[in-house]
């Protein structure tokens, strides 16, 4: 379905990331500069790589964004169809937006600092995980919780031994240089 | 494929990146592509990504169609200078996370370091509770490299490298 209130958001997306499926069955992406033609459902591009010339048919369009904390995520896909236009290049005609956050008008996931929308999430998550867990022949195993802590504590603290014996070896060859 | 058998660069990208984009053929050809936390194995050069069984549709297309995709192009919060952007083509197995070997612990520390806001989640217990569907009840999808392709600084308008993935533990 067309969202005008998601298709106002394009804009404020600096790229998209452009997928389709080569013969082979293989999925391909690269990242692109898009522009929503006014009035119509089409998406052209600025300077295409030069890989996807080529690409017609089925396609999607990802726009997504986060921070540095991986906080502040905004997702949307744009499924359509990649096809030459009047003027040979090449454009996207949208068919449908999907979000993943289960509200059709915006493309912002829900926040801990929205506790509206967390609950939204939670009773469309916890919903689609008892209709999973009811096909499932058997129910979900306990979960270790305390060995999964324990587990990830340690790869952790083996990560910052990693990088303060890089860093130390960095030191080293520095002093090394300067004699 | 090897971990360090990739160049460094490339290398980089696959362990500091946030975030790829994770592409899947739905049933009737039509790709999705989706961000996904990634965590990759440098001892066995897979890449592992896991869904919830909530949100699980990635791991059933992946499941009927297991050539998937991976690009990482977007380094925000990676810290690297001018990465270059990459592109992992692969097949994907698919398997409910009910044991927690070390791929699944290394995604579990991924996301823990780069979403340091989510520990509010994983050490709240009745929060755990509530959200054991989003946080632990989930499917990996971990991902054997065939084709990578690579585009220097992330500059799509040239024409990508092709690296060989080489052998795969």
């Amino acid at each position: 379905m067309w969202s005008e209130p998601l298709a106002a958001d394009i804009a404020e997306y600096g790229s998209a990331v452009l997928s389709w499926v080569e013969p082979s069955g293989a999925p391909i992406s690269i990242r692109c500069r898009v522009r929503l033609q006014p009035g119509t459902h089409t998406i052209t591009f600025e300077g295409l790589a030069p890989i996807a010339g080529a690409w017609r048919g089925k396609a999607c369009l990802l726009f997504h964004m986060h921070d540095a904390r991986l906080e502040g995520l905004r997702q949307m896909v744009v499924k359509g169809e990649l096809a030459p236009a009047a003027d040979g290049s090449l454009e996207f005609r949208a068919t449908e937006f999907v979000t993943a956050n289960g509200r059709p008008g915006t493309d912002r996931m829900p926040h801990a600092g929205a506790p509206l929308h967390m609950f939204q999430f939670y009773r469309l998550g916890r919903s689609k995980a008892k209709a999973y867990l009811a096909k499932r022949s058997a129910p979900w195993p306990p979960i270790p919780f305390e060995q999964i802590a324990r587990d990830v504590g340690r790869a952790q603290e083996a990560d910052q031994a990693q990088e303060a014996d890089q860093a130390n070896k960095a030191g080293q060859a520095n002093e090394a240089d300067r004699d | 494929m090897n971990g360090t058998a990739l160049p460094p660069d490339v290398e980089a990208v696959l362990r500091r990146f946030y975030t790829c984009e994770f592409t899947t053929v739905a049933r009737d050809g039509q790709p999705m592509t989706w961000p996904s936390v990634p965590y990759f194995n440098p001892e066995t050069g897979m890449i592992v990504c896991a869904v919830s069984i909530a949100f699980a549709a990635k791991a059933y297309n992946a499941r009927r169609h297991p050539q998937v995709s991976l690009l990482f192009s977007d380094p925000t919060g990676s810290k690297l200078s001018d990465p270059p952007a990459v592109l992992v083509q692969g097949e994907a197995q698919v398997d409910e996370v009910l044991e927690y070997g070390p791929d699944i612990i290394g995604l579990f520390k991924t996301v823990a370091a780069r979403q340091p806001d989510s520990r509010r989640f994983t050490t709240n217990p009745i929060v755990r509770r509530l959200f054991i569907w989003y946080l632990f009840q989930r499917i990996s999808l971990t991902v054997t490299p065939r084709r990578i392709l690579v585009w220097p600084k992330g500059d799509f308008t040239s024409e990508p490298i092709e690296i060989e993935p080489g052998h795969v533990v």
